[in-house]
């Protein structure tokens, strides 16, 4: 009985052994992943605020302002953001969800299309059958700006036709290596605090309008650039903690069970020398 | 003459940081060039060279595409890609030149025909930036 015990015990300790060897090795593909990856969210940061500042500044020109804050919005597009791979704690579940929650906010008085970025994203709007404009699987890794520029084409074709009117979108913002926050922010229009109606003296060529249709194509491109950078960087972050904490379980396992086993191999021997003086003492 | 301060900046890199005398560069509305306190201005740059003076020359860059703006302390060019005239990989862009003309004998859409015609382009002006300042 004892000895079927102790095999069963042993089996499981090397079942758990060779599970927390592969956590371990994918947290070290996640972590050295995550150094290039920030690496490449940082190289973005310059460009993308210089890009960000200009179409702060035009949309805030009387005319852009008044075209584009007085239109309505009827028609949404959300872009979602998320992994290809699962494996990464809450990672996908918590944009997927902040996603829907946004969905459900809008859908009953507008429009919404979605657009998935991700294979979990497209994979969770596929089967709920919600209205999709166009999706991208693994693209996030080896991501360059032209991929986001054949995003950003269809986007702003659609925007400019006047099929879309609003255009949001959920991804995950890399704080720190402890901490990934989902977040959902309005692409267009842009919404921030510190902008106003101004009539400053720049001077637009084109004009004004065609300058601004002109950059809403490379604007929503830098955008989706950066969060989809970042996003994949927030992933590795979260996949890194998430494996990191599947070893310390294997670890602490892998005792409790060497533990449970040692304590049935004594048992055993405890027995057997037990068996052996009672059948010595038997004989005399 | 008064210098001012000029950024290049893709996504990959900051491709220019510091003092410029003047630059030259083709917007959709043509040719300008940039001087010291020049009013604030923005425009779109499609496929084209942009001259920085360095010194007493010039050097050459070849642009995919982007923005300039000009406002009063500095000047920014955001740019989707950027190569000096010598960084140019010469074969890559002959064959995207090729690959660009093969798509568009085909029948397309308007987006795909653009997005072609695009790459057509910039294939194109780093051939000619290259080949123009590589001597």
């Amino acid at each position: 009985m004892a000895s079927a015990n102790m095999k069963d015990i042993k089996r499981r300790i090397k079942s758990v052994e060779s599970t927390m060897q592969i956590t371990k090795a994918m947290g070290l593909v996640a972590s050295s992943k995550l150094r290039r990856a920030k690496e490449k969210s940082e190289k973005s940061e310059s460009y993308f605020e210089a890009l960000y500042d200009t179409m702060r500044e035009i949309t805030s020109e009387n005319r852009i302002f008044e075209s584009i804050f007085n239109k309505k919005s009827d028609n949404v597009l959300i872009i979602v953001i998320a992994g290809d791979r699962g494996l990464a704690g809450g990672y996908n579940s918590n944009v997927l969800k902040l996603a829907h929650n946004r969905y459900n906010e809008l859908s009953s008085s507008k429009n919404v299309i979605i657009l998935p970025i991700g294979k979990k994203a497209v994979e969770y709007f596929e089967k709920r059958d919600f209205k999709i404009m166009a999706k991208y699987s693994y693209i996030a890794e080896s991501l360059d700006i032209y991929d986001s520029s054949s995003i950003s084409d269809k986007i702003a074709e659609a925007f400019i036709a006047g099929k879309i009117d609003r255009i949001e979108m959920a991804y995950t913002n890399y704080v720190s290596s402890l901490v990934q926050q989902e977040k959902c922010i309005s692409i267009l229009p842009i919404e921030d605090e510190k902008m106003e109606r101004v009539n400053n003296l720049t001077t637009y060529e084109p004009s004004t309008e065609e300058v601004f249709n002109m950059l809403i194509p490379q604007y929503i491109s830098g955008i989706l650039y950066s969060a989809i950078i970042d996003s994949f960087t927030a992933e590795l972050a979260a996949r890194r903690i998430a494996m990191d904490n599947a070893s310390e379980n294997a670890l602490e396992m892998i005792n409790d069970l060497s533990l449970i086993y040692n304590r049935a191999r004594q048992n055993t021997i405890t027995q057997e020398i037990t068996e052996i003086v009672g059948g010595a003492s038997a004989q005399f | 003459m008064a210098l001012f301060n000029l950024k290049v900046v893709t996504p990959e890199r900051v491709f220019f940081d510091g003092e410029t005398e003047q630059i030259i560069l083709s917007t959709v509305c043509g040719e300008i060039g940039i001087l010291a306190r020049h009013e604030s201005y923005v425009s779109i740059l499609p496929p084209g060279p942009l001259r920085i003076k360095i010194g007493n020359k010039f050097k050459v860059a070849a642009i995919s595409q982007g923005v300039v703006k000009v406002s009063k302390d500095k000047t920014t060019i955001i740019a989707t890609s950027i190569e000096w005239h010598d960084e140019i990989d010469v074969e890559r862009a002959k064959e995207a030149e090729r690959k660009a003309r093969q798509t568009l004998s085909h029948k397309l859409s308007d987006l795909e025909f653009k997005q072609a015609e695009f790459k057509l382009k910039r294939a194109l002006n780093r051939i000619s930036v290259s080949s123009k300042y590589n001597s």
